[in-house]
């Protein structure tokens, strides 16, 4: 992939991000877990998938609730430093017309193909699920 | 390389590859050198149709993209449940097309 082909998309993916955080944060739905989802492992199993829980979780995180944030999903942390983080880098590195955005990418991309790396976040993710599982999400 | 060797080389993975990038394939083998005929006969290409059946299954945990290769890409989707399900669903469209330029990058790394 190219350096402008990712920007592109990261920067599609960051704005959706916020309109589907504004949208459910305007509707409330961190006190209504049973609304309409998006997921379709949830809709078509009724179980949660690894990732479920994290847009309450990043509302809690809005509302300062730091404790029902990690309740909800850990995964919503990582989701909230991605969407400060990754809209400054691209600006940073789209008007100093820059690519350490893109170098930094690609090397975490074979980084993660490591299995020592590999390994202990697959069992993470699979932990996680686990526990969404537990908590019914 | 002789055109014999090439043409079976094409006959057995045309279908790894896109159309419009086979007479170019084509064209390079038999430009290249003899001894790489060994090399390139090692290769392993993933099929684009495994893969459409991997993102059907399991496209919103990000599996597809892992297995062509895309990791950063897996990531992103497996942390937003498949992008809200709608990339999960306009990956089953791209992702053929995504693994075949995968195999073609895999190729370039013997042919240059």
């Amino acid at each position: 992939m190219s350096r402008n082909k990712l920007y592109i998309l990261l920067a599609i993916a960051c704005l959706v991000g916020y309109s589907w955080l504004f949208f459910n944060y305007r509707s409330g739905a961190e006190t209504d877990p049973d609304g309409p989802g998006v997921c379709l492992i949830k809709e078509v199993t009724h179980i949660p998938c690894p990732s479920c829980g994290s847009t309450r979780s990043a509302i809690s995180l809005l509302h300062g609730n730091m404790t029902d944030a990690l309740y909800w999903n850990p995964i919503g942390f990582l989701l909230g430093i991605i969407l400060v983080v990754v809209p400054l880098w691209l600006l940073f590195d789209v008007v100093l017309k820059k690519d350490t955005f893109f170098r930094f990418y690609k090397k975490s991309e074979t980084t993660l193909e490591q299995k020592k790396v590999a390994v202990p976040l697959i069992i993470l993710v699979l932990a996680n699920w686990i526990w969404n599982i537990f908590k019914a999400l | 390389m002789e055109a014999q060797k090439v043409d079976m080389f094409i006959m057995m993975n045309s279908k790894f590859f896109e159309g419009h990038h086979l007479s170019q394939i084509r064209e390079r083998l038999l430009a290249m050198d003899e001894s790489k005929w060994g090399i390139l006969q090692t290769l392993q290409f993933k099929d684009p149709t495994t893969i459409l059946i991997v993102s059907i299954l399991a496209g919103s945990l990000g599996v597809d993209r892992f297995l062509i290769g895309d990791t950063g890409l897996g990531v992103g989707k497996l942390l937003t449940c498949g992008g809200l399900g709608i990339w999960y669903i306009v990956d089953w469209f791209l992702i053929m097309d995504a693994t075949r330029e995968k195999n073609l990058a895999k190729l370039q790394m013997v042919l240059y």
